[in-house]
């Protein structure tokens, strides 16, 4: 069910497991039949964890969403609430409560608090006079949710937002917990890197946290080598850029919600004779993307003018596979083809809905607007005329085009350009303002309180620096094979991604100059192994790093860390971890503050 | 933080108020750009409470920008004008929305006369 987990390096469905145990312990710990009133937000990190049948081998007969008003009538002796603990939600389900009370129902209730309990929603509850109604308050710390083979995320929207304008470091205290969870499993990490204020964070808490459980050793072998902790304002450029991978591209044009995408239906319409257009499916079309999945995990990373021909080159190999079976003379090997043919049959629908993605992907790649605006981007990229207005970004707010994408433009203008100059940054606001409406004066701020839009504070840019010492920009990425990570966004090679290459070779002792230039210290720690855990390494034996990128991570970043791990040379290899999945568009939004106007 | 409550008030006046607030405090954080905004955007709000009152335009709440397109939509050129010397509007955010909404409307001879 879950083998795409255990493809890895590292065995991931190890964490899937434990995670699937704890839910059962305390389904189990609720006797008789039940229903689930779930918080909607949390049912799409919960389907990474467990699927219905989990559930309902655990008696639970009815699922809900929570809502306010009444529970819809079930006939089941418990009802179970799944909420994150959110004070809005606990009014909601006290309504919940009190309704049902009013129908003397007999029913036993429980809450589950997700990630962990809080005190301050027991107290609402307790105001609302529903507390007591409630048999078993729990909380159930799903922390890190295995996402793929190789990737980890906590799926917590708001950690950019919380940690840099709100400065609440909650999602920090998670994060710290979940790596202590995961390293209960995989073993103590002898090695913790790390770069930026949260990064420092989290580190200093996990010691904490390692000092107070001191009695007790962890005995495992660890399976992690290092651990890199990244804060996010550290590379802010990257994804503010358009990523430029297949899975990256599907992303920024349908976006993917815990490995769902759900694409236009016109496409994948069952073509039947007959039948012609008559019934065409109005339903998105909603697929899977996981490395279970052999062509999606061979196509997935590579630079999407790249998949066309891997995709065809599969098409030949499969109808090859097909002709086969004109060969097939004897009993026994008919047999054989007959025993492939499932899979063969698999390996082709999946070929077809790939074309099918590919082909709604390249319409929008190859139009003038999509072509334009990379081309802006890499000017910025590469330094053109950043401190100066944008004609075209001009003209596409006097278009109106959506404010999202303006805000993207101006913000990697001025992340490229440290900061716009006062009058530029003062244009760019007005034209927003006036054209978008004045409520989003209060988007702005927060844009500038994250650090994304800025004024210039000194003349001193050191982009060029950090660009030419890194290596940022290459000019001839090779997109087909690639040799450089540069190639996941056409030329431009992820900060982010940079540093964790540097720090496996020759060593951050090498940029030095640069890291003072990025925000916030850098630093090294050490946990001490008990005796006997020290790994004996074979020879050619490769390293593994996990790399937690605290405020976010892109597909792009995922893919280019993916190459790394691949490159022969580089004997380390990567499993990825994060707050949240983003893309530019995801990742403002998130930032976003839209007061409702309700005047008229 | 005036901003998001203003929003949360239906009423004009109300609403006045606390943009008023929002001014004074962005003053004294000297955020001039902020506090300058403000001010527009109560200019806007009253402007547009008159043509409402006048005419019936709905223009309430709407953007400068959503202002001007459904104030040359309605063929109040002179109100538009007044808009954009008002509020400074760059000539060349204006005119692609002039020559967008005239030719919209097929008023060609409006249209010559700038």
């Amino acid at each position: 069910m879950a083998a795409h987990l255990s493809y890895g390096r590292v065995n991931l469905n190890i964490l899937r497991e434990a995670a699937r145990k704890e839910l059962r312990e305390f389904l189990d710990k609720c006797a008789g039949s039940k229903a689930i009133v779930w918080d909607e937000y949390l049912t799409g990190p919960f389907g990474l964890i467990a699927q219905y049948s989990l559930l309902k081998e655990h008696e639970v007969e009815k699922m809900f969403t929570l809502k306010t008003g009444r529970l819809p009538s079930a006939d089941v002796k418990n009802i179970i609430f799944f909420v994150r603990p959110r004070l809005e939600l606990m009014d909601i389900i006290a309504e919940n409560v009190f309704n049902e009370d009013k129908l003397h129902s007999t029913r036993d209730f429980h809450i589950l608090f997700v990630p962990r309990r809080s005190m301050l929603c027991e107290q609402r509850l307790k105001e609302q006079g529903v507390l007591g109604s409630f048999i078993n308050i729990d909380e159930y710390i799903l922390d890190l949710i295995p996402y793929d083979g190789d990737l980890l995320s906590m799926e917590y929207e708001s950690a950019f937002r919380e940690c840099y304008l709100e400065n609440d470091q909650t999602s920090l205290y998670h994060t710290a917990k979940g790596l202590m969870t995961l390293q209960a499993l995989y073993g103590t990490i002898p090695q913790i890197y790390g770069k930026g204020e949260c990064a420092r964070h989290v580190a200093n808490m996990m010691l904490r946290m390692k000092r107070e459980f001191a009695g007790i050793q962890n005995q495992i072998l660890p399976v992690f080598d290092t651990l890199l902790l990244l804060d996010r304002n550290v590379d802010l450029l990257t994804p503010l850029a358009t990523q430029l991978t297949y899975e990256g591209l599907i992303d920024e044009i349908y976006g993917i919600t815990n490995g769902y995408v759900k694409l236009p239906p016109e496409k994948f319409a069952q073509k039947k004779q007959g039948e012609a257009s008559k019934d065409l499916p109005t339903e998105p079309k909603k697929l899977q993307l996981n490395s279970a999945e052999e062509l999606y995990a061979e196509i997935r990373d590579k630079n999407f003018n790249a998949v066309g021909a891997a995709l065809s080159k599969k098409a030949k190999i499969i109808s090859a596979a097909f002709e086969e079976r004109h060969n097939a003379k004897t009993v026994g090997e008919i047999k054989q083809f007959v025993s492939q043919l499932p899979h063969m049959q698999a390996a082709r629908s999946s070929l077809a809905n790939h074309t099918s993605i590919a082909e709604l992907i390249k319409d929008i790649t190859t139009s003038e607007a999509f072509f334009d605006n990379l081309t802006v981007e890499q000017e910025f990229m590469t330094g053109v005329d950043t401190d100066k207005v944008n004609t075209y970004i001009e003209d596409r707010i006097a278009q109106k085009d959506p404010l999202i994408k303006i805000l993207r433009l101006v913000c990697m203008q001025s992340v490229c350009n440290n900061g716009l100059k006062q009058k530029v940054l003062d244009h760019y606001k007005r034209e927003i303002l006036q054209t978008y409406g004045y409520e989003y004066i209060l988007t702005l701020n927060n844009l500038e309180k994250g650090g994304l839009l800025k004024p210039q504070t000194s003349s001193r840019n050191n982009n060029p620096t950090i660009r030419k010492t890194l290596k940022l920009w290459m000019e001839d990425a090779n997109e087909q094979n690639p040799n450089d990570i540069s190639y996941v966004y056409s030329g431009y090679a992820p900060l982010s991604i940079r540093l964790t290459q540097l720090l496996a070779r020759p060593g951050w002792r090498s940029i030095e100059e640069v890291l003072k230039m990025l925000p916030g210290p850098h630093f090294e720690e050490r946990q001490q192994l008990p005796a006997g855990l020290h790994k004996k390494r074979q020879q050619g034996e490769n390293r593994t790093t996990l790399v937690f990128f605290l405020g976010g991570v892109t597909y792009a970043e995922i893919a280019a860390l993916r190459f790394l791990s691949q490159m022969e040379d580089s004997g380390m290899e990567y499993v990825i971890a994060t707050t949240k999945l983003i893309n530019g568009a995801s990742w403002i939004k998130s930032l976003m503050d839209t007061p409702e106007a309700q005047m008229h | 933080y005036y901003v998001a409550t203003s929003y949360r008030e239906k009423r004009l006046d109300s609403r006045l108020s606390h943009l008023q607030s929002a001014v004074d405090e962005y003053n004294k954080a000297k955020n001039e750009f902020a506090s300058k905004a403000t001010e527009d955007e109560m200019r806007l709000l009253r402007f547009q409470k008159k043509l409402d009152d006048e005419k019936g335009a709905g223009l309430m709440g709407l953007s400068l920008q959503a202002t001007m397109e459904t104030l040359l939509m309605l063929g109040l050129y002179k109100q538009t004008d007044q808009l954009y010397r008002d509020f400074k509007v760059p000539d060349k955010r204006y005119w692609w929305l002039k020559l967008k909404s005239l030719a919209e409307k097929e008023e060609w001879e409006e249209l010559e006369k700038f």
